[in-house]
């Protein structure tokens, strides 16, 4: 891989798993939401990039008499043809795309806060692992949507550019740019202290008349929506649409160890973590065939061991993370 | 009339359950840690029996190393926690620190199944052994073992919490550990042991689904879905609650989707696993506290 591709590349997954980890530290380092199942609307945002657009096209380019997911290889040559020279459709496709993305995952964000509010944290954070699992699970059997564990290609909306890879990672970049500003925002207004407040001690946030249930709703609302964009930029990036691959560990399971790792509370310290465990990993996807001739086993195998040691030795060593959360200073009164 | 192969299922499933709610909500209940490695240790035990299979042995054979090796790692797994518990660290720290766990088990189950997969030639990724079962007349062994497996198990874990002294211990460290500390209890000393036991539990039921049910690495994820929905139906902290839970949700699971099977086709049977999530949603929003929160409420009336 030449290397203006490979830090590219480790840009682009740097940015979509800053986008997971900001919202994660939206959620707990903030609001004190223990969400585990957290790759629920990144699954969501994923089956509507492999659903959505690809039938669309077909749709405005007239493709008939051929199943999407039976006749992958053949649609996707045919669409790429047509979105070769067709970069107003392309955009369209994109947008109406992510449009729904944000409806969707808003919806499911709502709709999982309902009832996962009521419980005490440890089991939030169970409730909504297996209600995220149960979506793996939906979305990898129903055949229909993303062809099942075997997945399927998707269009790239960037195929009307010189190189449409880098047109998918800088449109990535610039998106998870905005998100981070957001959440930047989000955290310093009024808001934000609002959501310490209700981290720190629930019960006198309400009592000083904050709603809030209706609070951690929101809260739960924006970061679903940022992580359904998430999905849809990680599909869109990858050019294929794998279900299967929509787990716990590398969507929940590595966006906390990153969260751990950087320090929760502070977003500087999020993106750090972030910034260290994708280029590890991104080392070792690179690095893996040399290894590959020699070893009686799949070397990718070796990845959720490197997590788990250094998810222990962060937890015994440094469990408040590289750069913890800042105690807010109390201004001076004469 | 249900067909045989769908009830056996339905018992087999619902008494293996049953056990490893016992052991989720215990280890829960001691520690007020929610194990999320825990499925995984359980269905660990399944490349245990999958070996013996395949090295000529009846698989029955691998309870006793699967209850060991199930034991072992849920001790290990427990010193791990107090080491972090005496530095601090918070409940919700302690179930992220499971997670070590569970990735661990979870590529050396991978690592295993490939390697048993290149040395042997066989095909790791899917299998089911109930070929290798004895059977008593018409009905496969497994429904017998199962069974009777869940009853001495659930009686021996009874007694011990109810006879004797060590069990005493434990009920006293569940109810206030701190008390019970200042009591004379060695909670280190019987906390490891009750770890160590519910562990090897977990072990033996892993070690029995594959003798009916298909498995695969990524069993323990799956599973965890019925293992808390089972915890959410029978209680969030009660022990015999959950078992309980632990028998509905698995009885449900198969009948509630053969069920649906008749009206809609048998293509639901590959959302079997969404059922025990849809009534652990409901049971949150109607009941709580689950089944012994029900009970509870009908004492004091």
């Amino acid at each position: 891989m030449p290397l203006e591709t490979l830090i590219l590349d480790i840009l682009t997954f740097f940015c979509i798993y800053a986008i997971f980890t900001m919202s994660l530290n939206f959620q707990m380092g903030y609001t004190g939401i223990f969400n585990l199942g957290l790759y629920l609307p990144i699954i969501a945002g994923a089956m509507i990039v492999a659903y959505v657009p690809n039938r669309l096209a077909m749709q405005i380019y007239n493709i008939t008499g051929l199943d999407f997911i039976e006749n992958n290889a053949i649609v996707i040559t045919q669409l790429r043809e047509h979105l070769q020279r067709d970069p107003t459709t392309s955009m369209f496709l994109l947008l109406i795309t992510l449009l729904l993305v944000i409806i969707v995952s808003a919806i499911i964000g709502y709709v999982v806060a309902h009832p996962a509010l009521r419980l005490p944290a440890n089991y939030l954070a169970l409730f909504t692992l297996c209600i995220a699992e149960t979506g793996r699970v939906i979305s990898t059997q129903t055949y229909w949507i993303a062809g099942g564990p075997v997945g399927i290609a998707i269009i790239v909306p960037f195929w009307w550019l010189p190189n449409p890879y880098y047109g998918t990672a800088i449109f990535t970049i610039l998106v998870s740019i905005l998100i981070f500003l957001i959440y930047i925002k989000l955290s310093n207004s009024p808001f934000g202290r609002v959501l310490k407040a209700i981290r720190e001690n629930q019960d006198t946030a309400e009592s000083i008349g904050h709603n809030v249930s209706l609070i951690k709703k929101e809260v739960m609302v924006i970061s679903s929506i940022f992580l359904g964009i998430g999905g849809a930029l990680h599909a869109f990036d990858m050019g294929a649409v794998i279900a299967d691959g929509y787990n716990r560990v590398d969507f929940s399971f590595w966006p906390w160890l990153m969260l751990i790792v950087g320090g929760a509370g502070n977003n500087v310290g999020v993106l750090l973590g972030t910034f260290i465990l994708v280029l590890m990993r991104r080392i070792m996807i690179t690095s893996k065939h040399y290894f590959a001739s020699f070893l009686p086993f799949d070397v990718i195998w070796l990845e959720p061991i490197l997590l788990s040691i250094m998810l222990a030795l962060t937890l015994i060593y440094r469990s408040e993370g590289i750069l913890p959360e800042k105690v807010t200073k109390k201004k001076k009164t004469e | 009339m249900i067909p045989p192969a769908v009830a056996i299922s339905a018992v087999v499933s619902s008494f293996l359950l049953s056990l490893l709610a016992l052991g989720f909500t215990f280890q829960y209940v001691t520690l007020n840690v929610p194990n999320l490695a825990y499925s995984t240790i359980a269905f660990f035990s399944t490349y245990i029996t999958l070996t013996f299979a395949l090295f000529k042995f009846t698989p029955y054979l691998s309870v006793p190393v699967s209850f060991l090796i199930g034991g072992l790692i849920s001790l290990m797994m427990y010193k791990f926690l107090s080491v972090l518990r005496r530095r601090g660290l918070s409940s919700v720290g302690l179930m992220i620190a499971t997670i070590t766990f569970d990735l661990g088990i979870y590529a050396f189950m991978n690592i295993y199944a490939d390697y048993i997969a290149y040395t042997l030639k066989v095909y790791t990724r899917s299998f089911i052994l109930s070929d290798y079962d004895f059977r008593l007349g018409e009905f496969p062994g497994v429904l017998f073992v199962s069974m009777i497996t869940a009853f001495m198990l659930t009686m021996v874990f009874h007694l011990i919490l109810t006879r004797t002294k060590f069990g005493m211990s434990m009920r006293a460290i569940m109810e206030n550990e701190s008390l019970a500390s200042t009591q004379g209890v060695n909670v280190d000393s019987v906390l490891s042991t009750s770890w160590f036991l519910v562990g090897g539990i977990a072990g033996i039921s892993g070690s029995l689904y594959p003798m009916w049910f298909s498995m695969d690495p990524w069993i323990g994820a799956r599973m965890f879905i019925s293992i808390f929905a089972a915890c959410v139906v029978g209680g969030l902290r009660s022990i015999y609650g959950s078992m309980l839970g632990g028998f509905m949700i698995g009885l449900s699971e198969v009948l509630v989707t053969y069920a649906f099977a008749g009206l809609v086709g048998g293509w639901i049977w590959w959302y079997r696993s969404v059922i025990p999530m849809i009534i652990a949603s409901v049971a949150i929003l109607i009941i709580p506290n689950g089944i012994a929160g029900l009970i509870e409420n009908f004492k004091r009336r």
